[in-house]
């Protein structure tokens, strides 16, 4: 995929995506930047991804502690809000009536 | 090791933007769990630790801590009704300005519109055709351009003027050096005509600053500095104000005013003339 397209169209839908994430369980920055390559979003540098966490948890869409890992250093885990979860559904909503726009558009067979 | 070098760039690189130091723990102490979990490079995964601090500092949506405002103090500046005439042009008309311990008063207007002038005249260097100045408590001024000799270097610049405050040899030079470090800057011995326009403006901020004066007079001291002195400036005339120092900073930049006390426009007075 266009590389700088990507990363436009990302920009736009990264906190979402951190919602979304984030809402089947709590998580932390090193492991959300795997899980969304997972999904095939590619490498989110830590440099994109924690400021958009800040915001979030600044916006109180996500909760956010230190917690002692087994092993390796302390995480900063990150949990969902209610006023997240709700932010997250009006977004899902209106990103399906978005895509299904832009799809219709983009499907639409050329006339001859 | 090299990680640890860039979360000290990354610290320091977040207080000047304004970063509080509880936040810039938390903001250091997780990059570098990422670091420690990924194995790869701090420049790879976040970049430059200025380029870092500032996306951190734009997701706050501002400044984290603003400086408590405090009750001003006493007065230390009183400008009253200054008049100045340059050939047969009014330079400025009647212009008032008072700013009291732990004000700062930004000095704003066009080029031409009187600001170095209205500065001087406020340091005693130029008399007004009329009003009046009164200054309570001793006064440090730093000019746009000049105010260093060329042949002397930063160490011994700390002592010339320093002597004329009152400070000792030792005195002088460990108090230019630690106003020196605020800004990030450590003094070379170099002679100052050898110094760039940047560090010349350091030098002359520094020695404005010697013996604490309780006005300060600056007039677009931050000519020639990066960005991140530029930050430190603005980081230090905030601390000097909480401090109680009456500040007076002439500026063409605007993006600080919302930071300031009392905002002096010029242009405006120039166009009433007109």
């Amino acid at each position: 995929m266009n590389q700088e397209r990507r990363a436009q169209w990302l920009r736009g839908v990264l906190d979402l995506c951190v919602l979304a994430l984030l809402s089947r369980g709590e998580s932390y920055g090193y492991e959300l930047s795997q899980a969304l390559r997972t999904y095939g979003l590619g490498t989110v540098q830590g440099g994109t991804l924690y400021p958009v966490l800040l915001r979030l948890q600044r916006a109180g869409l996500l909760t956010a502690h230190w917690r002692e890992g087994e092993t390796g250093p302390a995480r900063k885990y990150y949990r969902i809000s209610p006023a997240g979860s709700a932010a997250l559904h009006a977004a899902v909503i209106d990103w399906s009536a978005f895509t299904a726009s832009v799809g219709a558009i983009l499907s639409e067979e050329p006339k001859r | 090791m090299k990680d640890n070098a860039w979360l000290a760039a990354l610290t320091g690189e977040l207080r000047r933007h304004g970063v509080g130091p509880d936040l810039t723990g938390h903001v250091v102490a997780e990059a570098a769990t990422h670091l420690a979990e990924s194995g790869e490079s701090p420049l790879r995964v976040f970049g430059p630790p200025e380029v870092y601090a500032r996306a951190v500092a734009d997701s706050l949506g501002g400044p984290d801590v603003r400086p408590p405002r405090r009750h001003p103090g006493p007065v230390r500046l009183a400008a009253r009704g200054i008049t100045k005439r340059y050939r047969g042009q009014t330079v400025l008309d009647r212009i008032d300005l008072t700013v009291r311990a732990g004000q700062i008063a930004a000095v704003v207007g066009a080029n031409g519109a009187g600001k170095s002038t209205f500065l001087r005249i406020c340091a005693g260097l130029l008399s007004p055709d009329a009003g009046t100045v009164q200054v309570h408590g001793a006064l440090g001024y730093c000019p746009q351009d000049g105010g260093t000799a060329e042949f002397l270097d930063p160490d011994e610049h700390f002592v010339l003027i320093g002597a004329g405050r009152g400070l000792g040899r030792a005195t002088a030079r460990r108090a230019g050096r630690a106003g020196a470090a605020a800004l990030d800057w450590t003094p070379p011995r170099t002679q100052a005509r050898h110094l760039s326009g940047g560090t010349r403006q350091k030098l002359n901020l520094v020695l404005a600053r010697l013996g604490e004066p309780d006005v300060l007079l600056l007039d677009e001291p931050y000519q020639g500095f990066d960005r991140g002195t530029y930050l430190d400036f603005w980081h230090e005339v905030w601390r000097w104000r909480d401090a109680g120092k009456a500040i007076v900073v002439v500026t063409h930049l605007l993006n600080q005013l919302d930071r300031v006390d009392i905002v002096l426009d010029l242009t405006a007075s120039q166009e009433r003339t007109a």
